[in-house]
């Protein structure tokens, strides 16, 4: 549990962060946005002390944060960067167990440690452990920075950007990763992104800011459907909006019994989102596709007046909530 | 593809080999010696397979050969080996019996072999990706053969009876050379990253301190010798403990003082370089991920900066063997006291036997500290 | 540390006013009496008498400005040259040569030039020339390297010949670094001439030579000094060059 309380940052006299409450529940994962210098990488890097806040509270699990030894926080804390900013002078596996190293934990028990965790980033043991960091790829290099950020099994994980520098496919690929990680490990996260879309993929917490300012703040459903502004909203792709929010829900959740007609309807994953089964519609100039489950076996249809009609009863929701 | 690298320099060496004289003799150490051309020095046979032998660098360095780097290499190797026994050859032409006295120096052409050889060596090392130690290895073998050469069987050769009229001296001023060398420099690294790190900590003594170095370096060395003369012999006048430890106007202690004094700039400014060229981005993680600054800098900062400070450490020990030959003039010792009295004797051999070790000493430091620099460098992109 | 003026006509104050100290010091050393006399209570002559500092001044700049020329010509070309296609060849052997070579210590450079080529100028101005060819060779490199490729692109788009290029373009663009590398060079010449006095060039390293032989530190502080105001001398005028290129 991170709580902000009225935090503020000046820098001399201009404040880089201006009053922001925020609270990120445990196990959640909540993705500030905004555009480059609008405090959301201070805020980011005040969570763990790198930067000192000049007024309100930070709270962690119940203790503001000024009570803990810096260093013993942020050992608890994993952090990513954009940069990676791996240690060009030690190995991969040598970085990865950096914490652990720092906690003094046995050698072996940071080996154990380094091994269970590469795999679990699709980094096999055998070919990249003794790598160095320029040997890898942008997209290698920031796995190794994911993983090192866990290696200590920390309860939160601060994200700078982590996947700002990398081109369209392997950012991807990541934020594929990473969400199967998060479902599978519930940490509470902090991600810090300029990009709309991969908030909206990956965060169960939004908060948009600008000038220092928390502009909205909610579940990526609620402020895609209600922008508190127009900068919200131009954040958010102004007329692309309806794809977005297409894009926020599953095709499995909106699913219709098998029709007769439907034998030669193109067939596609149930786990896939509305948007996707948009663009197949549109691909394939129908009105209807067929889900089907992993094995390949239909579990229901999809029609074009039900999504449409779907996204509608949503937007509904919303309002009255 | 013709490599045309070695083949100009192997023409300028085929122009050398017969436009200049090979080698030189002289009837004893104080007249004037006479030079002769290749023929006349290994009579015709020698000479022609001499000739052959370049020539067929030449061609091979001109023809595309599947083997010719290799071919090249050990061409470049044979004939750096043969070239004592040349000088055996000649020594044993030109000279007779019945003049003891006489001596054997290389002539220009001789030299310019040499050097551009190793010329050649150096371009087949970066067309052939060789490693520093291997060349290394190969260079220190050709030297081995050149010792056994000098110390069985080239007595006549001027600079080996330089060296055998005074080899007891030769030694002893090699150790004070070294020890010199020694010291000073250690003495710079402990006191220069001192200095380099009380500067990053003041921030506002930067461009003090280093206006201050910056005009210690403007100071001829030859200035600063002496003007630790009168201060330094005033201490070991009246400080008695000074006067103990030997201190005085001249000797080792002004050339110690001015040879750290020197070294002190490219150390310290080595490491200031080195400890702020770090990638912030690094640091940051470092920070991150819960390092103590003592850990960090320990950790990451230092082992990170080792490979440009060692660079600051290099520069330093080729200028300080330099330096602690013009130390000679103040009464150091050292390998520069053959250079200044062979200066003063007109004695040239006496002058190559200074000079050449201090090159060769400066060659040898600058490789072996170059490859410490480049293990450091191991982890980083190349 | 040169001071950075502001208003271009002070500019050349500095250098200017360091020349000036540089004349005065040769004219009026023998006046200094008083401050000789204290540093070198038992010398039986105070001041350097063999040649007049302003002569020995004039010799060593000579032997410093004849090396600077075949240096920065020779270095100039031989940057100039590798650096185009039809001498790319070359480029790796002279690169690592201009940065083996200054492992050579100076002194002994000069000591090998006095076998080959005889006591006196001519072998001060060789070695000095050899000695401060390399940071000019190694600085064009550099500088010519380090030109944007998409100016040079930019310049053959435009139809420039493969000469107005080089003069118009890539010089220019590669001068700063080139004068840092001239200056590093004759920096390092001016002390290194002084040696120049031990193998018989009558330089501004005669008093000090004199001076370490007959224990007089007021020779070798005359020397020293100098040497040291030539030093800053040029280094100001440099930097005066270099702030103005930057400007433009």
């Amino acid at each position: 549990m991170i709580e902000l309380r009225n935090v503020s940052k000046r820098f001399g006299e201009t404040p880089a962060v201006d009053d922001i409450s925020l609270s990120v529940p445990r196990g959640k994962f909540c993705a500030l946005v905004g555009t480059s210098g609008c405090g959301k990488s201070t805020t980011l890097r005040m969570i763990n002390r790198l930067t000192a806040h000049s007024s309100g509270e930070i709270v962690l699990d119940g203790q503001a944060i000024g009570a803990y030894d810096p260093v013993q926080l942020r050992r608890r804390i994993g952090y990513v960067i954009q940069d990676t900013g791996l240690f060009p002078h030690w190995s991969v596996a040598r970085n990865i167990g950096t914490v652990p190293r720092l906690l003094q934990w046995s050698s072996d028990r940071v080996r154990e440690r380094v091994e269970e965790l590469m795999p679990m980033l699709n980094l096999p043991v055998a070919e990249f452990a003794h790598k160095y960091p320029h040997q890898l790829s942008g997209g290698q290099a920031q796995r190794v920075g994911v993983a090192r950020a866990l290696a200590a099994d920390p309860d939160i994980l601060l994200m700078d950007e982590p996947f700002g520098a990398l081109d369209p496919i392997t950012r991807e690929q990541l934020q594929t990763m990473l969400a199967k990680l998060q479902a599978r490990l519930h940490k509470t996260v902090v991600l810090v992104t300029h990009d709309m879309d991969e908030a909206l993929r990956l965060a169960d917490h939004l908060v948009v800011m600008r000038d220092g300012r928390i502009v909205q703040q909610g579940s990526p459903l609620t402020v895609l459907q209600q922008p508190a502004n127009a900068f919200v909203e131009s954040l958010l792709g102004g007329l692309e909006r309806g794809l977005k929010q297409a894009s926020l829900a599953r095709v499995r959740d909106h699913l219709a019994p098998l029709g007769p007609a439907s034998a030669d309807a193109p067939r596609l994953p149930a786990s896939y989102t509305l948007r996707q089964a948009l663009s197949v519609m549109l691909r394939d100039r129908c009105e209807r596709v067929i889900a089907v489950d992993e094995h390949d076996a239909p579990v229901g249809e999809l029609t074009l007046g039900r999504l449409v009609a779907n996204a509608r009863t949503e937007q509904a929701d919303a309002a009255e909530t | 593809m013709p490599n045309r690298v070695l083949f100009s320099l192997a023409v300028a060496m085929l122009v050398a080999l017969w436009g200049l004289d090979a080698a030189s003799v002289a009837p004893n150490r104080i007249v004037e010696s006479t030079g002769y051309p290749l023929w006349q020095a290994l009579g015709w046979p020698a000479a022609g397979l001499a000739t052959l032998l370049w020539g067929a660098m030449a061609a091979l360095a001109a023809y595309p050969a599947r083997y010719r780097y290799p071919a090249l290499l050990a061409l470049g190797t044979l004939l750096l080996v043969l070239l004592p026994f040349g000088l055996m050859l000649a020594a044993q032409r030109l000279i007779s019996a019945d003049m003891p006295q006489a001596r054997l120096s290389l002539g220009p052409a001789s030299w310019v072999m040499l050097f551009v050889l190793s010329l050649c060596l150096v371009e087949l090392r970066l067309t052939m990706g060789l490693t520093r130690s291997r060349m290394a290895l190969l260079l220190a073998g050709v030297a081995g053969v050149w010792w056994l050469c000098a110390a069985l069987w080239l007595e006549p050769l001027a600079l080996v009876q330089e060296f055998q009229a005074r080899s007891a001296l030769f030694y002893r001023a090699l150790g004070e050379h070294l020890a010199l060398v020694g010291i000073a420099v250690s003495a710079s690294v402990v006191l220069g990253v001192a200095t380099a790190l009380l500067i990053r900590r003041f921030n506002a003594s930067q461009s003090a301190a280093f206006a201050v170095l910056n005009f210690l370096q403007t100071v001829p060395s030859l200035a600063l010798f002496g003007l630790l003369l009168a201060p330094l012999a005033w201490l070991g006048a009246n400080v008695e403990w000074l006067a103990a430890l030997g201190v005085s106007g001249i000797g080792w202690t002004p050339a110690l003082l001015a040879l750290t004094v020197y070294s002190l700039l490219p150390v310290v400014r080595n490491t200031c370089v080195a400890l702020e060229a770090v990638n912030p981005a690094v640091l940051d993680a470092a920070s991150g991920m819960g390092m103590r600054p003592i850990q960090r800098f320990w950790q990451v900062r230092l082992p990170l900066a080792l490979p440009v400070l060692l660079e600051g450490v290099r520069i330093t020990t080729v200028q300080a063997i330099g330096l602690t030959a013009v130390a000679a003039l103040i009464g150091a010792g050292g390998l520069g006291d053959f250079i200044f009295q062979g200066l003063g004797q007109a004695a040239m051999d006496m002058v190559l036997l200074g000079a050449l070790p201090i090159i060769a000493m400066a060659l040898v430091a600058d490789m072996l500290l170059g490859a410490l620099a480049d293990h450091f460098r191991r982890g980083d992109a190349p | 540390m040169p001071l950075r003026l502001e208003a271009p006509p002070s500019r050349w104050l500095m250098p200017a006013a360091w020349l000036g100290l540089l004349l005065l010091a040769g004219w009026a050393m023998p006046l200094a009496e008083p401050l000789w006399q204290w540093l070198a209570p038992d010398a039986r002559q105070l001041v350097y008498q063999r040649a007049a500092f302003l002569t020995l001044l004039g010799r060593h700049a000579l032997t410093v400005g004849l090396a600077a020329a075949i240096t920065v010509s020779l270095g100039l070309a031989a940057g100039i040259a590798v650096t185009r296609a039809a001498g790319r060849d070359f480029l790796p052997l002279v690169a690592q040569l201009a940065s083996l070579g200054q492992t050579f210590p100076p002194v002994a450079v000069l000591a090998l030039a006095v076998p080959a080529l005889g006591f006196g100028l001519f072998p001060i101005v060789v070695a000095l020339s050899l000695y401060g060819l390399l940071p000019v060779v190694r600085n064009t490199i550099a500088g010519l390297k380090g030109v944007d490729a998409a100016a040079i692109t930019a310049a053959r788009g435009v139809g420039m010949t493969a000469g107005q290029r080089l003069w118009q373009v890539e010089l220019p663009l590669a001068a700063p670094v080139i004068l840092a590398g001239v200056r590093t060079s004759i920096t390092i010449n001016i002390a290194t001439a002084a040696l120049g006095a031990t193998v018989g060039a009558s330089n501004l390293g005669d008093p000090i030579i004199a001076g370490i032989v007959n224990g007089n530190t007021a020779y070798v502080v005359q020397g020293t000094v100098m040497i040291a105001l030539l030093a800053l001398s040029v280094d100001s005028l440099f930097s005066v060059w270099q702030q103005r290129m930057r400007r433009t």
